[in-house]
């Protein structure tokens, strides 16, 4: 566990605080002001807020969460010895590929995985999809996992039924790694892992979150851990789209950020949005 | 805060005029928030140095603390001085434990003491969340270090916790006896800028003596010679250590042959008993408690008045440690250790046996790398007994090869990912150790040295002093004279003890009865094994005496004739 944990905890978590602006932060207090966070927490109160440029919010927020710092060394502790691990946005370990495609500083500064993190960096492929997919969406994703492990690329996923689900076991089957990203906290995944225990503890299973270690499942973190398996992949492929829902808002949001995507062409009897995908952005095909 | 301002508050809250140096040193370090290790004797008052401390911050100092009688000493003292205390551990009920870590929640709580294994309870880490904490201690620190006495791996967790608090927290580890070696071990762990407070270990109000016999006989001859008079002429009571169980039982029944009145304590005992014991014990009940080493540590009773070894501890720090619990109040007292060549047999064999061969780790290793497995689970897929592999367990979580986590609620070994291979080396470096250390033991009864100066260098302490405290250095020797009038006591005693056997169980054809040789202790047991294996000849008369006189004792016993 890195030593700064605590402080790192506490900083990930500010209440209401958007990545941009905790990046922003920390790029001030690491490159400008060459500090470590535990320096920055160790300042007054003044040199921290009149030059870092905080908000009055701002300052109060940061006060309230070095007082909790000792609470948080138990809580890392405690995720420590659970097997899990912190990776800030600092380290080397964390994903490039994250860093690269979002380079104007939407990246979480804090991730908490547990299993290999080496694959963080590998070359990687996000499958994404309806959760009630059909069988041919099905299909289509065991062929991209398949070819993906093949290709020695990380399948990433949400962990979610459906394509999600099949993206990750079929890597597992064809012997490649995968990368499940939660929607909740690592500590809130116990079934999971014992699921996964083996391809974990081999090390071709990686589990990441970016939410606080006991925050519960819920629907709008599953919104918005889309935005993260898009960022963790060098490539997107859709299985199935509905018209409306996590998959639909989650390529209107890639496509947003200028991120090639690919759409799988539906057979003519199909259900589904892939096709108007397809017609709303000549990048899909 | 200036000393003196610190002494005035003292006197209020604890009643004291004021600090030793030391301990004010320590404590000015924790006022300002720095990590201290405080290496003193026991009777130094090194509780005082958290205690005062914790009751100036304004939230809740924990102190983790692996010793419960402790716990429950040092709370009745706080709640007396009106400082709000308490503690959780595993012999108080779940819903009293909740209650407290409710209280603790809601900051009612000054000084919370706290089993280290607590570190494991879901409840416990998700109260932490909401606590204000003050200050962490740890109390008997050597216990973090393999080197030590005593490991507890559950103390690696409070390690690790250190680590991880923020600076400007205060941290104080304490220990009455760590070796240089393991001195450097626990300042290695809890990381930079620890400041070690080391004070000398010298207790001159001891008077040690060490007596080689030849036999248990001649220990119990001249316990049993000696005891009362002992007591008597220090006014007070003492505790003789056994190496067994079984032992506590015979010596006590010993000396209730001989009326004199003692009372035997171990382990085995349930908690009822112990803290009835423990009672007793305090408020000089009887002449002696005979027990293992699991009474004493932490017992807050400072006038313990004699402290007798039946058998050699495992090392010079165990005896330190042991022999540490008398004689706090700094009045005369007497440390005697009797030794007999082949009383090195029981510690070699704790030392010798505590390992189980390196192909039953591979075992358990080949076990959890397929499946998440529970220790029952465990025990049955690996075909391994449930010491086997807790020893094990420890082993591997010490390298790194395994964790203990926790899924839905249930604790299960969990492989590490890219985890190292097994270093059996390790095994056999520590096991070397620990004979030396036992040779070291020995070599304390043999020396002509400063028995003293001998158990301080061990311990590291190098400080010059005059030491004139032992049998080596002007005390007269201890001698044991067997007469036949003892011989016969104890013979008589011996072919007497017919100690209740309690092994009745459902679903076994054993009933409940006598012992006649318990734990071979009387010859019954010789006799039938030479008449059946060697001599093959008919059993003697004297066992049918023998079985006559256990069933008329028995008999009486139930008041049936």
């Amino acid at each position: 566990m890195i030593k700064d944990a605590a402080y790192w905890i506490a900083f990930a978590h500010l209440p209401r605080w958007r990545y941009l602006r905790l990046n922003e932060l920390l790029n001030k207090i690491y490159n400008e002001n060459n500090l470590s966070l535990e320096d920055y927490f160790s300042l007054t109160e003044k040199e921290r807020v009149k030059e870092f440029d905080l908000t009055e919010k701002e300052a109060e927020d940061i006060l309230n969460a070095k007082k909790e710092l000792p609470n948080h060394a138990f809580l890392a502790e405690n995720l420590s010895n659970q097997g899990f691990e912190l990776i800030t946005v600092l380290s080397s370990d964390y994903s490039q590929t994250l860093i690269k495609n979002y380079k104007e500083g939407y990246s979480p500064v804090l991730f908490y995985i547990k299993g290999n993190k080496k694959i963080l960096n590998e070359k990687s492929v996000a499958i994404v999809g309806s959760r009630n997919a059909n069988e041919i969406s099905i299909k289509f994703t065991d062929n991209i996992a398949k070819k993906a492990g093949k290709e020695f690329k990380v399948v990433v996923s949400g962990f979610a039924k459906g394509v999600d689900k099949q993206a990750l076991d079929s890597a597992i089957k064809y012997k490649g790694q995968s990368i499940i990203v939660l929607p909740q906290g690592v500590l809130t995944f116990g079934s999971g892992y014992k699921e996964y225990y083996k391809p974990i503890v081999e090390g071709n299973v990686l589990v990441l979150s970016a939410y606080h270690p006991k925050t519960p499942w819920k629907a709008e973190l599953a919104m918005a851990r889309n935005a993260l398996i898009y960022g963790l992949a060098d490539e997107i492929y859709v299985a199935e789209s509905g018209e409306t829902g996590g998959t639909w808002s989650g390529v209107i949001d890639g496509l947003r950020r200028g991120r090639k995507i690919f759409v799988r062409q539906p057979e003519s009897n199909e259900k589904n949005a892939n096709n108007i995908l397809i017609q709303k952005e000549s990048g899909c095909s | 805060m200036t000393r003196n301002e610190a002494e005035v508050i003292l006197k209020e809250r604890f009643g004291l005029n004021r600090f030793y140096d030391k301990q004010w040193e320590a404590i000015e370090r924790i006022l300002k928030g720095e990590r201290v290790l405080l290496i003193e004797k026991t009777g130094f008052g090194k509780s005082l140095c958290f205690q005062f401390p914790a009751t100036l911050f304004e939230g809740t100092t924990v102190i983790f603390s692996p010793l419960i009688a402790l716990m429950r000493d040092q709370i009745k003292k706080l709640n007396s001085l009106k400082i709000s205390a308490k503690c959780i551990n595993s012999e108080q009920t779940t819903d009293v434990n909740s209650k407290i870590i409710d209280e603790a929640k809601s900051g009612k709580i000054k000084i919370l003491y706290i089993a280290p294994e607590r570190q494991e309870n879901e409840e416990w880490i998700e109260a932490v969340r909401y606590m204000n904490l003050s200050m962490v201690v740890i109390d008997e620190a050597h216990c973090v270090s393999v080197w030590g006495h005593d490991f507890r791996p559950a103390f690696r967790r409070i390690i690790n916790l250190v680590r991880l608090l923020p600076a400007g927290l205060p941290v104080l580890a304490t220990t009455a006896t760590a070796t240089k070696k393991v001195e450097n071990d626990i300042e290695k762990q809890i990381g930079d800028n620890v400041t070690v407070i080391r004070g000398n270990l010298l207790r001159e109000n001891f008077q040690l003596y060490a007596v080689k016999v030849n036999s248990e006989d001649e220990k119990m001859i001249w316990l049993g010679k000696n005891i009362e008079i002992l007591s008597d002429k220090l006014n007070g009571t003492g505790i003789i250590y056994t190496g067994t169980r079984a032992d506590t039982e015979i010596y006590s029944r010993w000396f209730e042959h001989l009326n004199i009145s003692s009372a035997h304590y171990n382990a085995g005992l349930d908690t009822e008993s112990r803290i009835e014991i423990e009672n007793g014990l305090m408020n000089n009940k009887w002449k002696c408690v005979i027990s293992t080493n699991a009474l004493g540590m932490g017992i807050d009773k400072s006038d313990i008045r004699f402290i007798i070894h039946t058998q050699i501890p495992q090392s010079p720090v165990h005896y330190y440690q042991e022999i540490g619990r008398a004689g706090r109040d700094n009045k005369p007292t007497i440390i005697i250790l009797f030794y007999k060549p082949d009383d090195r047999k029981l510690p070699e064999a704790f030392i010798e046996g505590g390992r189980p061969a390196v192909s039953k780790y591979h075992k358990f290793i080949e076990a959890v790398k397929n499946e998440l497995l529970g220790e029952r689970e465990l025990m049955k897929q690996a075909n391994l007994k449930q010491t086997q592999v807790r020893v094990i367990k420890a082993d591997l979580m010490e390298q790194g090869i395994i964790r203990e986590v926790i899924i839905n609620g249930r604790k299960k070994f969990e492989y590490v990912t890219n985890a190292p291979a097994l270093n059996s080396k390790s095994f056999e470096e520590l096991r070397a150790v620990k004979i030396n250390d036992l040779n070291s033991m020995i070599e304390y009864v043999e020396t002509n040295q400063s028995r003293m100066k001998y158990l301080c260098d061990f311990l590291g302490d190098k400080s010059e002093q005059n030491y004139h405290n032992c049998d080596n250095t002007g005390l007269k020797k201890l001698k044991v004279i067997v007469t036949p009038e003892w011989k016969q006591k104890l013979n008589d005693f011996r072919e007497g003890y017919f100690p209740a056997l309690d092994v009745q169980t459902k679903g076994s054809n054993l009933l409940n009865g006598v012992a006649s040789s318990f734990y071979g202790f009387s010859s019954t047991g010789d006799i039938i094994h030479k008449c059946k294996y060697e001599t093959k000849e008919d059993f003697p008369d004297f066992l049918l005496r023998q079985t006559v006189k256990a069933f008329q004792k028995d008999l009486a016993v139930r008041k049936l004739i």
